[in-house]
Protein backbone atom coordinates (compact mmCIF):
# COMPACT_ATOMS: atom_id res chain seq x y z
CA UNK A 1 0.00 0.00 0.00
CA UNK A 2 1.61 3.40 -0.77
CA UNK A 3 0.86 6.20 1.45
CA UNK A 4 -0.97 9.56 -0.95
CA UNK A 5 2.00 11.85 -0.35
CA UNK A 6 0.37 14.42 -3.02
CA UNK A 7 -3.33 14.32 -1.66
CA UNK A 8 -2.32 15.04 2.03
CA UNK A 9 0.30 17.56 0.59
CA UNK A 10 -2.64 19.48 -0.93
CA UNK A 11 -4.89 18.53 1.80
CA UNK A 12 -2.12 20.80 4.30
CA UNK A 13 -1.75 23.62 1.85
CA UNK A 14 -5.47 23.98 0.62
CA UNK A 15 -6.21 24.49 4.15
CA UNK A 16 -8.23 27.41 5.42
CA UNK A 17 -5.49 27.63 8.54
CA UNK A 18 -2.32 27.59 5.86
CA UNK A 19 -2.38 31.09 4.84
CA UNK A 20 -2.67 32.12 8.57
CA UNK A 21 -0.05 29.81 9.53
CA UNK A 22 2.59 30.86 6.75
CA UNK A 23 1.65 34.13 7.70
CA UNK A 24 1.99 33.93 11.76
CA UNK A 25 5.65 31.84 10.98
CA UNK A 26 7.16 34.56 8.37
CA UNK A 27 6.35 36.89 10.69
CA UNK A 28 8.49 35.46 13.67
CA UNK A 29 10.82 34.38 11.94
CA UNK A 30 11.74 38.30 10.27
CA UNK A 31 11.11 39.50 13.77
CA UNK A 32 13.43 36.64 15.83
CA UNK A 33 16.76 37.61 12.91
CA UNK A 34 15.97 41.69 13.42
CA UNK A 35 16.08 41.46 17.32
CA UNK A 36 19.20 39.10 16.82
CA UNK A 37 20.67 41.36 13.93
CA UNK A 38 19.17 44.73 13.98
CA UNK A 39 19.30 45.24 10.52
CA UNK A 40 16.68 47.84 9.27
CA UNK A 41 16.60 45.69 6.12
CA UNK A 42 14.62 43.26 7.52
CA UNK A 43 11.48 45.49 8.34
CA UNK A 44 8.86 43.00 9.41
CA UNK A 45 6.19 43.93 7.04
CA UNK A 46 8.43 43.55 3.75
CA UNK A 47 10.48 40.57 4.74
CA UNK A 48 7.55 38.61 6.20
CA UNK A 49 5.75 39.79 2.56
CA UNK A 50 8.26 38.42 0.27
CA UNK A 51 8.44 35.03 2.39
CA UNK A 52 5.00 34.53 2.09
CA UNK A 53 4.77 35.27 -1.69
CA UNK A 54 8.01 32.66 -2.00
CA UNK A 55 6.08 30.07 -0.44
CA UNK A 56 2.84 30.76 -1.96
CA UNK A 57 4.61 30.53 -4.94
CA UNK A 58 5.94 27.43 -4.68
CA UNK A 59 3.11 25.97 -3.47
CA UNK A 60 1.34 27.24 -6.58
CA UNK A 61 -1.66 29.30 -4.66
CA UNK A 62 -3.44 32.09 -5.51
CA UNK A 63 -3.31 35.38 -3.92
CA UNK A 64 -7.07 35.16 -3.70
CA UNK A 65 -6.98 32.00 -1.81
CA UNK A 66 -4.29 33.52 0.46
CA UNK A 67 -6.43 36.29 1.02
CA UNK A 68 -9.50 34.47 1.84
CA UNK A 69 -7.57 31.91 4.38
CA UNK A 70 -6.04 35.32 6.28
CA UNK A 71 -9.22 37.49 6.30
CA UNK A 72 -9.77 37.16 10.29
CA UNK A 73 -6.35 39.24 10.20
CA UNK A 74 -7.73 41.91 8.18
CA UNK A 75 -10.62 42.12 9.54
CA UNK A 76 -8.90 42.76 12.89
CA UNK A 77 -7.13 45.42 11.19
CA UNK A 78 -10.48 47.63 11.33
CA UNK A 79 -10.65 47.63 15.13
CA UNK A 80 -6.87 47.86 15.21
CA UNK A 81 -7.26 51.19 13.66
CA UNK A 82 -9.72 52.15 16.15
CA UNK A 83 -7.38 51.33 18.64
CA UNK A 84 -5.00 54.42 17.66
CA UNK A 85 -7.60 56.81 19.50
CA UNK A 86 -5.73 55.52 22.93
CA UNK A 87 -2.35 56.71 22.32
CA UNK A 88 -3.47 59.83 20.66
CA UNK A 89 -5.83 60.47 23.80
CA UNK A 90 -2.87 60.08 26.23
CA UNK A 91 -0.61 62.47 24.52
CA UNK A 92 -3.31 64.95 23.97
CA UNK A 93 -2.12 67.48 26.20
CA UNK A 94 0.98 67.47 24.81
CA UNK A 95 -0.79 67.86 21.09
CA UNK A 96 -2.56 70.36 22.58
CA UNK A 97 0.23 72.31 23.84
CA UNK A 98 1.97 71.91 20.18
CA UNK A 99 -1.44 73.17 17.60
CA UNK A 100 -0.18 75.40 15.33
CA UNK A 101 3.22 73.51 14.95
CA UNK A 102 1.38 70.45 14.37
CA UNK A 103 -1.36 72.21 12.07
CA UNK A 104 0.57 73.60 10.16
CA UNK A 105 3.14 70.73 9.28
CA UNK A 106 -0.12 68.64 8.76
CA UNK A 107 -1.17 71.25 5.94
CA UNK A 108 2.30 72.32 4.17
CA UNK A 109 3.47 69.03 4.54
CA UNK A 110 0.97 66.99 3.35
CA UNK A 111 0.75 69.27 0.29
CA UNK A 112 4.37 68.57 0.08
CA UNK A 113 3.87 65.28 0.14
CA UNK A 114 1.00 64.51 -2.63
CA UNK A 115 2.32 67.38 -4.99
CA UNK A 116 5.89 66.13 -5.36
CA UNK A 117 4.67 62.31 -5.87
CA UNK A 118 2.55 63.39 -8.77
CA UNK A 119 4.88 65.76 -10.21
CA UNK A 120 8.01 63.16 -9.81
CA UNK A 121 5.56 60.53 -11.33
CA UNK A 122 4.59 62.59 -14.24
CA UNK A 123 8.18 64.29 -15.24
CA UNK A 124 9.28 60.97 -15.03
CA UNK A 125 6.29 59.90 -17.59
CA UNK A 126 3.92 57.61 -15.68
CA UNK A 127 0.53 57.23 -16.90
CA UNK A 128 -2.50 59.50 -15.71
CA UNK A 129 -3.79 55.80 -14.08
CA UNK A 130 -0.58 55.51 -12.20
CA UNK A 131 -0.21 59.15 -10.80
CA UNK A 132 -4.00 58.79 -9.68
CA UNK A 133 -3.40 55.92 -7.77
CA UNK A 134 -0.05 57.59 -6.37
CA UNK A 135 -1.63 60.52 -5.39
CA UNK A 136 -3.04 59.39 -2.44
CA UNK A 137 0.36 57.17 -1.54
CA UNK A 138 0.97 58.77 1.95
CA UNK A 139 -2.62 57.63 3.87
CA UNK A 140 -3.64 54.56 5.29
CA UNK A 141 -4.79 52.47 2.72
CA UNK A 142 -8.43 51.89 3.17
CA UNK A 143 -8.76 55.63 2.44
CA UNK A 144 -6.32 56.06 -0.28
CA UNK A 145 -8.00 53.00 -2.10
CA UNK A 146 -11.19 54.90 -1.69
CA UNK A 147 -9.57 58.19 -3.08
CA UNK A 148 -8.12 56.22 -5.59
CA UNK A 149 -10.90 55.23 -7.27
CA UNK A 150 -12.72 58.79 -6.82
CA UNK A 151 -10.35 60.27 -8.61
CA UNK A 152 -9.48 57.83 -11.71
CA UNK A 153 -6.67 55.31 -10.33
CA UNK A 154 -6.97 51.89 -9.59
CA UNK A 155 -7.97 50.66 -5.63
CA UNK A 156 -5.76 47.85 -5.55
CA UNK A 157 -2.62 49.10 -7.08
CA UNK A 158 -3.21 51.93 -4.47
CA UNK A 159 -2.74 49.65 -1.39
CA UNK A 160 0.59 48.50 -3.02
CA UNK A 161 1.90 52.22 -3.93
CA UNK A 162 0.75 53.26 -0.04
CA UNK A 163 2.97 50.02 1.05
CA UNK A 164 5.61 50.40 -0.83
CA UNK A 165 5.25 54.15 0.60
CA UNK A 166 5.22 52.99 3.82
CA UNK A 167 8.32 50.51 4.08
CA UNK A 168 10.75 52.88 2.30
CA UNK A 169 9.59 55.36 5.17
CA UNK A 170 9.79 53.13 7.82
CA UNK A 171 13.54 52.13 6.63
CA UNK A 172 15.40 55.34 5.41
CA UNK A 173 12.82 57.65 7.93
CA UNK A 174 14.25 57.45 11.03
CA UNK A 175 17.56 57.42 9.51
CA UNK A 176 17.09 60.45 7.27
CA UNK A 177 15.22 62.79 10.29
CA UNK A 178 18.62 62.02 12.28
CA UNK A 179 20.99 63.18 9.34
CA UNK A 180 18.65 66.38 9.04
CA UNK A 181 19.01 66.54 12.99
CA UNK A 182 15.89 66.09 13.68
CA UNK A 183 15.70 65.09 17.53
CA UNK A 184 12.70 66.08 18.83
CA UNK A 185 10.16 62.65 19.68
CA UNK A 186 6.98 64.80 18.31
CA UNK A 187 8.52 66.00 15.13
CA UNK A 188 10.23 62.95 13.96
CA UNK A 189 6.74 60.89 15.08
CA UNK A 190 4.78 63.59 12.83
CA UNK A 191 6.95 63.52 9.98
CA UNK A 192 6.71 59.34 9.96
CA UNK A 193 3.18 59.24 10.63
CA UNK A 194 2.17 62.32 7.97
CA UNK A 195 4.23 60.61 5.30
CA UNK A 196 4.53 56.57 5.71
CA UNK A 197 1.16 56.37 7.55
CA UNK A 198 0.37 53.35 9.64
CA UNK A 199 3.95 51.71 8.92
CA UNK A 200 5.68 54.85 9.65
CA UNK A 201 3.19 54.90 12.81
CA UNK A 202 4.55 51.48 13.79
CA UNK A 203 8.29 52.50 13.65
CA UNK A 204 7.36 55.63 15.74
CA UNK A 205 6.00 53.34 18.17
CA UNK A 206 8.81 51.41 19.03
CA UNK A 207 11.28 54.80 19.13
CA UNK A 208 8.78 55.98 21.93
CA UNK A 209 4.58 56.97 23.25
CA UNK A 210 4.90 60.39 22.40
CA UNK A 211 6.87 59.67 18.62
CA UNK A 212 3.59 57.17 18.49
CA UNK A 213 1.49 59.16 19.40
CA UNK A 214 2.37 62.25 17.32
CA UNK A 215 2.70 59.60 14.35
CA UNK A 216 -0.80 58.39 14.93
CA UNK A 217 -2.10 61.66 15.20
CA UNK A 218 -0.80 62.24 12.04
CA UNK A 219 -1.90 59.72 10.51
CA UNK A 220 -5.69 60.04 10.83
CA UNK A 221 -5.34 63.98 10.37
CA UNK A 222 -3.65 62.86 7.16
CA UNK A 223 -6.19 60.49 6.16
CA UNK A 224 -9.22 62.81 7.06
CA UNK A 225 -7.54 65.83 5.22
CA UNK A 226 -6.49 64.08 1.98
CA UNK A 227 -10.51 61.61 1.91
CA UNK A 228 -12.22 65.53 2.01
CA UNK A 229 -9.61 67.70 0.09
CA UNK A 230 -7.78 65.26 -2.69
CA UNK A 231 -11.27 64.94 -5.05
CA UNK A 232 -11.93 68.43 -4.69
CA UNK A 233 -8.30 69.44 -5.62
CA UNK A 234 -8.41 66.86 -8.62
CA UNK A 235 -11.84 68.01 -9.54
CA UNK A 236 -10.54 71.45 -9.35
CA UNK A 237 -7.41 71.56 -11.53
CA UNK A 238 -9.11 68.93 -13.81
CA UNK B 1 -10.35 42.66 30.66
CA UNK B 2 -9.29 41.79 27.17
CA UNK B 3 -12.17 40.85 25.56
CA UNK B 4 -13.92 43.60 27.45
CA UNK B 5 -12.07 46.31 25.35
CA UNK B 6 -11.97 44.64 21.89
CA UNK B 7 -15.77 44.38 22.29
CA UNK B 8 -15.89 48.43 22.71
CA UNK B 9 -13.37 48.54 19.77
CA UNK B 10 -15.10 46.43 17.68
CA UNK B 11 -18.51 48.52 18.74
CA UNK B 12 -17.10 51.78 17.62
CA UNK B 13 -15.75 50.48 14.36
CA UNK B 14 -18.99 48.66 13.64
CA UNK B 15 -20.62 52.62 14.94
CA UNK B 16 -18.07 54.20 12.17
CA UNK B 17 -19.44 51.94 9.88
CA UNK B 18 -23.11 52.80 10.34
CA UNK B 19 -22.23 56.51 10.23
CA UNK B 20 -20.13 55.47 6.91
CA UNK B 21 -23.34 54.06 5.16
CA UNK B 22 -25.68 56.79 6.23
CA UNK B 23 -23.64 60.29 5.94
CA UNK B 24 -20.18 60.40 5.10
CA UNK B 25 -19.30 57.69 2.44
CA UNK B 26 -15.86 59.13 1.88
CA UNK B 27 -14.28 58.65 4.97
CA UNK B 28 -13.99 54.78 6.28
CA UNK B 29 -15.66 53.11 9.50
CA UNK B 30 -12.38 52.78 11.13
CA UNK B 31 -11.27 55.74 10.92
CA UNK B 32 -14.65 57.40 12.02
CA UNK B 33 -14.65 54.91 14.84
CA UNK B 34 -11.07 56.23 15.92
CA UNK B 35 -12.44 60.15 15.85
CA UNK B 36 -15.34 58.68 17.86
CA UNK B 37 -13.35 56.63 20.27
CA UNK B 38 -11.31 59.78 20.86
CA UNK B 39 -14.34 61.94 21.54
CA UNK B 40 -15.57 59.70 24.01
CA UNK B 41 -12.20 58.82 25.81
CA UNK B 42 -11.72 62.84 25.83
CA UNK B 43 -15.94 62.99 27.54
CA UNK B 44 -14.81 60.35 29.83
CA UNK B 45 -11.47 62.29 30.56
CA UNK B 46 -10.10 58.65 31.37
CA UNK B 47 -8.91 55.19 29.60
CA UNK B 48 -11.15 52.26 31.31
CA UNK B 49 -8.10 49.56 31.90
CA UNK B 50 -9.68 47.15 29.24
CA UNK B 51 -9.90 49.83 26.20
CA UNK B 52 -5.95 50.38 27.30
CA UNK B 53 -5.17 46.74 27.73
CA UNK B 54 -6.93 45.45 24.47
CA UNK B 55 -5.90 48.94 22.10
CA UNK B 56 -1.90 48.15 23.67
CA UNK B 57 -2.15 44.54 22.81
CA UNK B 58 -3.66 44.97 18.94
CA UNK B 59 -1.36 47.56 17.97
CA UNK B 60 1.79 45.42 19.26
CA UNK B 61 0.68 43.09 16.29
CA UNK B 62 -0.21 46.19 13.65
CA UNK B 63 2.81 45.02 11.41
CA UNK B 64 1.72 41.87 11.56
CA UNK B 65 -1.69 42.42 10.10
CA UNK B 66 -0.32 44.88 7.33
CA UNK B 67 1.10 41.18 6.23
CA UNK B 68 -1.59 39.82 3.81
CA UNK B 69 -2.50 43.16 2.40
CA UNK B 70 1.18 43.46 1.73
CA UNK B 71 1.03 40.01 -0.46
CA UNK B 72 -1.17 41.74 -3.00
CA UNK B 73 2.00 43.23 -4.75
CA UNK B 74 1.93 39.33 -6.21
CA UNK B 75 -0.87 40.44 -8.45
CA UNK B 76 -0.10 43.68 -9.93
CA UNK B 77 3.48 42.79 -10.75
CA UNK B 78 2.79 43.21 -14.50
CA UNK B 79 1.55 46.57 -14.05
CA UNK B 80 4.00 47.87 -11.64
CA UNK B 81 6.98 46.71 -14.41
CA UNK B 82 5.64 49.04 -16.98
CA UNK B 83 5.94 51.85 -15.35
CA UNK B 84 8.65 50.74 -13.09
CA UNK B 85 11.42 53.52 -12.78
CA UNK B 86 8.60 55.89 -12.54
CA UNK B 87 6.75 54.92 -9.80
CA UNK B 88 9.69 53.95 -7.37
CA UNK B 89 11.61 56.77 -8.48
CA UNK B 90 8.62 59.46 -7.73
CA UNK B 91 7.78 56.99 -4.57
CA UNK B 92 11.08 57.39 -3.11
CA UNK B 93 11.52 61.01 -3.99
CA UNK B 94 8.71 62.19 -2.39
CA UNK B 95 8.96 60.35 0.01
CA UNK B 96 12.61 61.65 1.40
CA UNK B 97 11.68 65.39 0.22
CA UNK B 98 8.46 65.41 2.47
CA UNK B 99 9.75 63.26 5.33
CA UNK B 100 12.86 65.64 5.85
CA UNK B 101 10.76 68.53 5.08
CA UNK B 102 7.93 68.00 7.65
CA UNK B 103 10.24 66.68 10.23
CA UNK B 104 12.58 69.99 9.96
CA UNK B 105 9.68 72.33 9.67
CA UNK B 106 7.51 71.05 12.86
CA UNK B 107 11.00 71.12 14.91
CA UNK B 108 11.53 74.54 13.60
CA UNK B 109 7.99 75.56 14.68
CA UNK B 110 8.77 73.53 18.04
CA UNK B 111 11.73 75.27 19.19
CA UNK B 112 10.22 79.02 17.97
CA UNK B 113 6.50 77.95 19.99
CA UNK B 114 8.88 77.18 23.02
CA UNK B 115 10.96 80.23 22.74
CA UNK B 116 8.60 82.77 22.18
CA UNK B 117 6.63 80.78 25.40
CA UNK B 118 9.90 81.61 26.95
CA UNK B 119 9.79 85.76 26.60
CA UNK B 120 6.39 86.57 26.47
Amino acid sequence: MSLDWQGALDAVVHHPLFGIGITLGAYQIVLAAYEKSRWIFLQPVLVSMMLVIGVLLACGLTYTEYRKSTEILSILLGPATVALAVPLYLNLRRIRQLFWPTFTTLVVGGVVATATCVLLGWWFGAEHMILMTMAPKSVTSPIAMLVAEQIGGVAALAAVFVLITGVIGAIFGPALLALCGVHNPAARGMALGLTAHAVGTSVALQEGEECGAFAALAMSLMGVATAVLLPLAVSLIA
Amino acid sequence: MLLRGLTWLVLFQLLGTAINHLFLAVLPGPIIGLVLLLGYLMIRGEVAESVSLASSSLLRYLPLLLVPPAVGVMVYARDIAADFWAIVGALFLSLLISVAFAGVLMQKLITRQARREERP
